[in-house]
């Protein structure tokens, strides 16, 4: 893709099913035991009405995308800016990690492309969104 | 012995926290790309030392950083991040993951506030990923 990257291409999508066994396995990977993410009679009582995935899992789907697009650049200079949760990912949503090329720069020598990144619910409600910059390689 | 909450009034700026060391195990990665489903030939499934990790095992060492000796009390919202991808980081390295308190106050809102920067290095001591972590805290 860096060889031909240029404003207005849409990265390729990723689609993830959430689950609850997914939530509970991402808490041992993580260490993140919140009862928010892994105990649903407690989550049922919070103002969240039932769990939520750990915000940093999108992240990781957010840095899948990168890779798959950029590659090793990514991990030479790649920049994950201004995340936000904006809206709580659960158990049974099926989300799509999506991305959009809309600058392209140069800097010291390097030829960076900047992305709008956002996770996506299946009714279309944004869950996450931030902005990817990654370096590419100009020999392509 | 239960780890006490980690509460904004020890969040002055400045406050440092102790060094997390953070081995990136083929098991750890193993397990990462099967939770998220990362299939990238990259990673070569992370089934030997030397192969490309996930860069998204960040946000997991990150937050370790500031919780070795505390629990995160109930509530707390991510407000923004920022990850910096300096170097790869390879199955088999050993992380050494420094946090440290850049900015801590109420807002205008009266929410606590606090901002930190992390930095992880490998066993070169080489700089591989930097962290930079907004979290409203909850009390």
């Amino acid at each position: 893709m860096p060889a031909h990257v240029k404003v207005g291409d849409t990265l390729p999508s990723l689609e993830k099913v959430i689950s609850q066994e997914r939530i509970n396995r991402w808490a041992e990977l993580s260490g993140d035991f919140n009862l928010l993410h892994v105990d649903p009679a407690y989550a049922a009582k919070t103002p969240f009405k039932g769990t939520i995935a750990h915000g940093p899992m999108s992240l990781a789907f957010l840095n899948e995308l990168m890779m798959l697009c950029f590659g090793m650049d990514w991990l030479s200079g790649g920049i994950l800016a201004d995340v936000r949760f904006v809206s709580p990912v659960r158990p049974g949503d099926r989300i799509t990690v999506k991305g959009v090329v809309t600058a392209i720069s140069n800097r010291q020598d390097r030829r960076y492309a900047e992305c709008e990144l956002f996770v996506e619910k299946q009714d279309g409600t944004k869950a996450v969104v931030g902005r990817g910059i990654s370096p590419m390689r100009t020999s392509g | 012995m239960d780890k006490p909450e980690l509460v904004f009034s020890d969040l002055g700026v400045g406050k440092k926290f102790r060094a997390l060391t953070y081995p990136v195990t083929r098991d750890l990665v193993r397990t990462f790309i099967d939770v998220v489903g990362d299939d990238n030939p990259l990673y070569e499934k992370g089934l030997r030392d030397g192969a490309i990790a996930p860069p998204g095992l960040a946000a997991i060492y990150a937050r370790l950083s500031y919780l070795q000796d505390h629990v995160m009390p109930a509530g707390g919202v991510l407000a923004k991040q920022e990850f910096e991808f300096v170097a790869p980081i390879l199955v088999g390295d050993t992380l050494a993951v420094n946090a440290e308190v850049v900015e801590s106050y109420v807002d205008e809102k009266a929410r606590k506030r606090v901002t930190q920067l992390i930095h992880a290095r490998n066993q070169k001591h080489e700089v591989v990923t930097t962290i930079r972590l907004s979290v409203i805290w909850p009390k």
